[in-house]
């Protein structure tokens, strides 16, 4: 068993799709409907067939309580790991990204934060070398 | 699962697509060797639709006004949405939603069969492929009715099955649409 999906809410898949990829850098990995339904994954191109981040329309009603109450807390709907935060922050933010959060320096680790601009927070993440 | 392996759709036809800005509807027509009636029934009762659907509804759709849940088949993840039938005029017309996509069906008799006709909105990235999702189910339709199922060939079922990428393809070049990336390469094998 491996971990190989985990699901994201966006309120809009086709402003998902370019933020995930144009803004982050993903690629799109899958996009495939059914009717009202449309499964869309990205993957890192660092890690193509590695875990893929599905983004999935929002119209559940207890999602988007949830994702609400996250955002207005301030609380990241999503975590990636870098290498290279600084340099990421600055090619993100050159892409038009708002961040909430620059580069921050926490136990452990640096961190960022920025909106994805379909309601979720994300966090950028590079741990400290030791 | 009934003779799939002898199975081989034909080619991209009876399809046109009516461009409405950024609407799209794909029209799909189909002459089934079905009378209305049998076919009315395959479209509205819940244990019809589980053989050929790419739904399956906990309702019948065949009363306007009637609710029902209906829910993906064969996605990576079930997708549930209410639908309400708006128009139901047996066996003619039957019109419902399917999440944000109206269904509109026409039934008209033909010698002993039935012209079927399905009118339904689809965005530009996936018209052609609602085209050959509708394409196969139609023949799985017209086979069940016939007492020779396929068996039921939808989603995830539809892509894996041979001919898909080809009829994909066709109906894209037909609708003037760039080829399908679906699916990609590292799903081929």
């Amino acid at each position: 068993m491996k971990i190989k999906v985990t699901t994201l809410h966006v309120y809009d898949q086709d402003k998902a799709l370019r933020f995930y990829t144009e803004t982050l850098g993903f690629t799109k990995k899958n996009d495939f409907s059914q009717g009202p339904y449309r499964w869309l994954t990205v993957a890192s191109p660092e890690d193509p067939n590695g875990v893929e981040l599905q983004l999935a329309l929002n119209n559940n009603p207890a999602a988007k309580a949830y994702q609400q109450a996250i955002f207005q807390q301030n609380q990241p709907a999503i975590m990636f790991f870098t290498d290279d935060i600084k340099g990421d922050y600055e090619r993100i933010k050159g892409r038009g990204a708002e961040f909430t959060m620059p580069p921050t320096d926490v136990t452990g680790s640096t961190i960022a934060m920025l909106k994805d601009t379909c309601g979720n927070l994300v966090q950028l993440t590079q741990l400290a070398k030791w | 699962m009934g003779d799939l392996e002898q199975y081989t759709p034909a080619p991209a036809y009876g399809a046109q697509i009516r461009k409405d800005g950024e609407k799209w509807t794909l029209i799909l027509a189909r002459e089934l060797r079905h009378s209305p009636e049998k076919v009315w029934q395959a479209l509205t009762e819940p244990a019809h639709l589980r053989e050929w659907a790419p739904f399956d509804a906990d309702g019948n759709l065949g009363t306007a006004g009637a609710t029902a849940k209906l829910t993906t088949v064969a996605s990576p993840k079930p997708h549930v949405t209410e639908t309400r039938v708006t128009r139901a005029d047996a066996p003619h017309a039957l019109e419902y939603n399917w999440g944000d996509h109206n269904m509109r069906w026409e039934l008209e008799a033909v010698g002993t069969g039935t012209r079927l006709t399905l009118w339904t909105n689809i965005g530009r990235p996936f018209i052609a492929m609602g085209a050959a999702g509708w394409h196969i189910c139609f023949d799985v339709l017209d086979r069940l009715l016939s007492g020779t199922p396929l068996g039921r060939m939808v989603g995830g079922n539809a892509v894996k099955f041979g001919g898909w990428e080809r009829l994909h393809a066709e109906y894209a070049k037909q609708f003037g649409i760039e080829p399908p990336n679906w699916p990609p390469q590292a799903a081929q094998k």
